[in-house]
């Protein structure tokens, strides 16, 4: 799983007053701030240019001053009234339709969703990329033609000339569409979480013998070793992902539905660093081409090394197994890229060590087989031995004073390559309810939901439906662009700004080369790709981050959805209904209604 | 501003402009009005002469271009005002996925009314209106007259001071016709003030106290009823049972004053005839007329005395 960024703890997150890194804070007061301002002085010139100063202010002192009024008169009541109507226009819509659809979906998405490796990953991205891509869908066309269809068929003319405030309209259908679309993700996410259970529950059979047969029956297409442990319990060994236990009952065994199948980990990561060639720290390793940007690989054979230090190590980071002592857990996952094929059946060979950190105690090499991007598991006892062959204890010896440890892991191949990322090292320390991970699947998807109808509301308050449409859908599109276009903005992506790209492309210039000659084209489109990179940079800044917001992937490869993510994307919710209902406000108040 | 002016527009105007900000229509042009304090105020004036648009500026659905109205004592585009106003807009334009009773429902709702009232309310205007039949029919399946009736109890659903009625009688039968008009009247007789526009001469006639006549934006006309359709240098006579002596010595006596005898017959309805010569008139010169309104005493809130007090200038 892609985790590009740390996930900074939450009061940092919202609050940190930082030259780099803004709080969200202080990051959605900016904005608005900023918002406020522009708005007020586009308004005074249009006004000036129409009615001259003396009016322009007035009429902007009015404006403002009403915004304020009425920011009190703000009403639980008529929001509530407007929402019940919302309610009833989306009900009355039948968007229960597009639940019947969507059960029909996964009736049938059982027949093609066939895989022998992973079925949860594949059965849980589906369901819940289908679910959000039909809610968000659902929710923008009810809530994107609501406001204009009033204005078409005037049915305005009479809401508005009740005490209704212009906040309490868009609020209200806001709260109304949020409630539907809830009760839509309910009903999807109940069938989802069953499809997904039944579609992953099977069994085997074992066949009556007096010895126990060596694997299990076929049966989704697999069949299991069988083992006995050595308390007598009969293991259908680990396989796609799940182990069944067995039970003797006289002649005949019984096996157990699929255990472990569905997980949700609770990691603690560790900070990355990289040792190159010759073992000197580095920011990076080295990097293989494109597609696998987002690791670091380093050289086999060679002293390169990636080095995770964790934090906070102690008692309760060890898992109990009864009698059988105490173990660190640690789970690895390795990216493979081999510059000769040798034998593709025999895998990549690697080391992985406990070290302390600023000392040079390590612990024996551990050997490891790396199938390429499994999850492997690393189990530490706590007395171990060091490399000269003497006994060391886990948490008194390798573990230092303020609880730090490090895990490094190098690749033994000559010219073969083992990239890693940050996310790709952890200490597995529970496993937390995989039906709360799914529900908070769901709030994500939910949040998502929550903005996208809070802009199509915003939008509609002005634009026409079909407009109204584009202007979400492009902002949904570019939301989920965003770090891409952050990155064209603040050059961080190669190949200049967006007229440098232009012509980069018919010319089939390289990406990276420099123009040759600097005569005036050149600068003059230098000058405006910084235009448009600011204007970009400013886009980008208030766009939802999309990408972000989906926690679909933590449950399709099993992790456990920190409940920190999901605060920080339920306030960054709150925050765009805030500020979009603001923006709403002003525009629908100031609007002719009845033009 | 007086107590009793519960509308006042001051050089009001509207230019209704194209998305670029050309200019399209004038649809009003500086209009002076005062309506008082329970008083069916009637605004008269031949189809596109800018009654709705007087309405909708009063309203606040629109913004003036130029000048000012003042409802209740508040600008018009002023929310709170509409806590005590009632609107029956040209067509109903209500929420049609909803029925007669949902619909009184939500509209009751925006207003501050605790529950029992509001449906006590809504109970007794479905009555009022003659839709108790049809209470739970979706409004999509009313009638034209049906969904005026439901248009205008929602317009009373907050027991409004002001009502504004664009139209009240179109689409009605004649006894529709006949019920709006007593509607009208008893809301009168309640002390409200109700402001209506309309084209249909007989309803205004029937039921204003005052009217204004509107052509092409412009105040033509503004005066109590009895007062605009009084003829000062017309005197009719009327009588029963005159012998053709008496006739003609009725004749001499006018003649022997100078007097023009025009007619003798039973007065007519006066008001289209007036109607019709204001617009002709204003055809023929464009313009602004002085409107001949006599400073008139504003009437007093009063119950019953609606008897026109015959006040001669
Ligand atoms: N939204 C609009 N855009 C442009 N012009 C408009 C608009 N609404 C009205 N007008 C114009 O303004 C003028 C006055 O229209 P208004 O609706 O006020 O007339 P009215 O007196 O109510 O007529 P009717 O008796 O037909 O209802 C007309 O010329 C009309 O074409
Ligand atoms: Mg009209």
């Amino acid at each position: 799983m892609i985790q590009e960024e740390p996930l900074l703890p939450f009061k940092t997150w919202l609050l940190e007053w930082d030259a780099d890194r803004w709080g969200a804070f202080w990051h959605f007061l900016l904005v608005m701030v900023v918002l406020a301002m522009l708005s007020l002085v586009i308004g005074l010139i249009i006004g000036t240019i129409l009615h001259g100063p003396v009016k322009a202010g007035e009429r902007a002192y009015r404006v403002v001053a009403n915004a304020f009024r009425e920011l009190f008169h703000i009403s639980p009541r008529r929001i509530w009234a407007i929402a019940r109507v919302a309610m009833q226009e989306a009900l009355r819509r039948r968007v229960l339709v597009a639940v019947a659809v969507f059960v029909l979906l996964l009736l049938f998405a059982g027949w093609f969703l066939k895989t022998d490796r992973e079925p949860a990953k594949l059965y849980f991205s589906f369901v819940l990329t289908a679910t959000s891509f039909l809610g968000l869908f659902i929710a923008l066309l009810l809530s994107v033609f609501s406001l204009p269809n009033d204005f078409k068929t005037k049915t305005i003319y009479t809401v508005v000339t009740k005490p209704v405030r212009a906040g309490d309209i868009i609020l209200g259908r806001i709260l109304g569409f949020t409630l539907v679309g809830s009760l839509l993700l309910l009903v999807m996410g109940g069938a989802s979480y069953l499809f997904v259970s039944r579609a992953l529950t099977h069994t085997h059979t074992v066949a009556a013998q007096k010895e126990l047969p060596e694997r299990t029956s076929r049966s989704d297409g697999h069949s299991h070793k069988l083992e006995v442990r050595d308390d007598g319990q009969i293991i259908a060994m680990y396989e796609h992902g799940h182990e069944h236990s067995v039970e003797k009952r006289g002649d005949r065994y019984m096996v157990s539905p699929p255990e472990g199948m569905i997980r949700a980990r609770v990691p603690l990561y560790g900070e990355l660093k990289f040792l190159n060639r010759q073992g000197v720290e580095v920011e990076k390793g080295v990097s293989v081409g494109k597609e696998w940007g987002y690791r670091s690989f380093i050289e086999g054979g060679t002293q390169a090394a990636a080095v995770w230090t964790f934090d906070g190590i102690n008692e309760d980071t060890l898992i109990d197994e009864g009698e059988d002592g105490r173990y660190l857990p640690i789970e690895i996952v390795v990216r493979v890229f081999r510059t000769w094929k040798a034998d593709i059946n025999t895998p990549v060979q690697g080391i992985i060590q406990l070290k302390r950190p600023g000392s040079d105690l390590k612990t024996e090499p551990e050997f490891f087989f790396a199938d390429d991007n499994t999850i492997d598991l690393k189990y530490f006892p706590e007395s171990l031995t060091d490399t000269n062959n003497q006994p060391v204890d886990l948490l008194e010896d390798l573990v230092s004073e303020d609880g730090q440890l490090e895990v490094v892991v190098q690749c033994l191949d000559r010219a073969q390559y083992f990239g890693f990322a940050r996310g790709d090292c952890y200490i597995h320390l529970r496993d937390a309810s995989p039906f709360w991970n799914f529900v908070k699947a769901y709030i994500s998807i939910w949040v998502q939901m929550v903005v996208v109808i809070a802009i199509a509301v915003t939008g509609s308050t002005v634009l026409s439906g079909p407009i109204a449409m584009l202007f979400t859908v492009s902002f949904i599109l570019l939301g989920f662009q965003r770090d891409f276009l952050m990155g064209v903005a603040t050059d961080k992506v190669e190949g200049g700004g967006p007229i440098e790209a232009l012509v980069r492309i018919p010319t089939h210039m390289n990406l990276i080369s420099d123009f040759k000659d600097q005569h005036f084209g050149i600068k003059l489109m230098r000058l405006v790709d910084d235009g448009l990179q600011a204007l970009m940079q400013v886009l980008a800044s208030v766009l939802p981050d999309f990408g972000n917001l989906s926690t679909a992937d933590y449950v399709a490869y099993g992790f456990d959805i920190p409940w920190n993510q999901v605060l920080q994307q339920l306030f960054l919710g709150g925050a765009y209904v805030i500020g979009l209902a603001i923006v709403g406000y002003f525009l629908l108040r100031n609007r002719e209604v009845a033009k | 501003m007086a107590d009793n002016v519960v509308v006042e527009t001051r050089a009001l105007s509207k230019v209704y402009r194209d998305f670029w900000g050309r200019q399209k229509v004038r649809a009003l042009k500086a209009l002076d009005l005062e309506i008082y304090r329970g008083e069916v105020f009637g605004l008269l004036g031949p189809n596109g002469s800018g009654k709705t648009t007087t309405i909708k500026l009063l309203l606040g659905l629109l913004f003036p271009t130029d000048g000012e109205a003042l409802v209740l004592g508040k600008p018009a585009t002023d929310v709170e005002k509409n806590e005590r106003i009632g609107y029956l807009p040209e067509e109903s334009y209500l929420y049609r996925f909803l029925n007669a009773e949902e619909t009184l429902d939500f509209y009751g709702r925006l207003f501050d009314i605790p529950p029992e009232v509001r449906r006590e309310r809504i109970d007794k205007l479905i009555k009022q209106v003659k839709l108790d039949a049809a209470r739970k029919r979706q409004l999509r399946e009313y009638s034209k007259g049906m969904t005026r009736r439901i248009g205008l109890a929602q317009a009373l659903i907050n027991e409004p001071d002001l009502i504004l009625l664009d139209e009240p009688t179109s689409g009605l039968d004649p006894i529709g016709t006949r019920e709006m008009k007593d509607w009208i009247l008893e809301l009168r007789d309640q002390g409200k003030t109700v402001v209506m526009c309309s084209h249909l001469l007989a309803d205004v006639q029937d039921v204003c106290d005052r009217i204004a006549i509107l052509h092409q934006g412009e105040l033509k006309e503004l005066g109590r009823v009895e007062d605009l359709l009084k003829v000062e240098d017309v005197t009719q006579v009327s009588a029963r049972g005159l012998s053709a002596e008496c006739q003609n010595e009725i004749r001499d006596v006018i003649a022997r004053h100078n007097g023009e005898l025009l007619s003798m017959d039973n007065p007519t309805t006066t008001l289209e005839e007036l109607f019709l010569s204001i617009v002709r008139d204003s055809e023929a010169r464009p313009g602004r007329r002085v409107v001949r309104e006599e400073e008139a005493t504003p009437p007093e809130n009063s119950g019953e005395s609606t008897e026109p007090p015959s006040t001669a200038s």
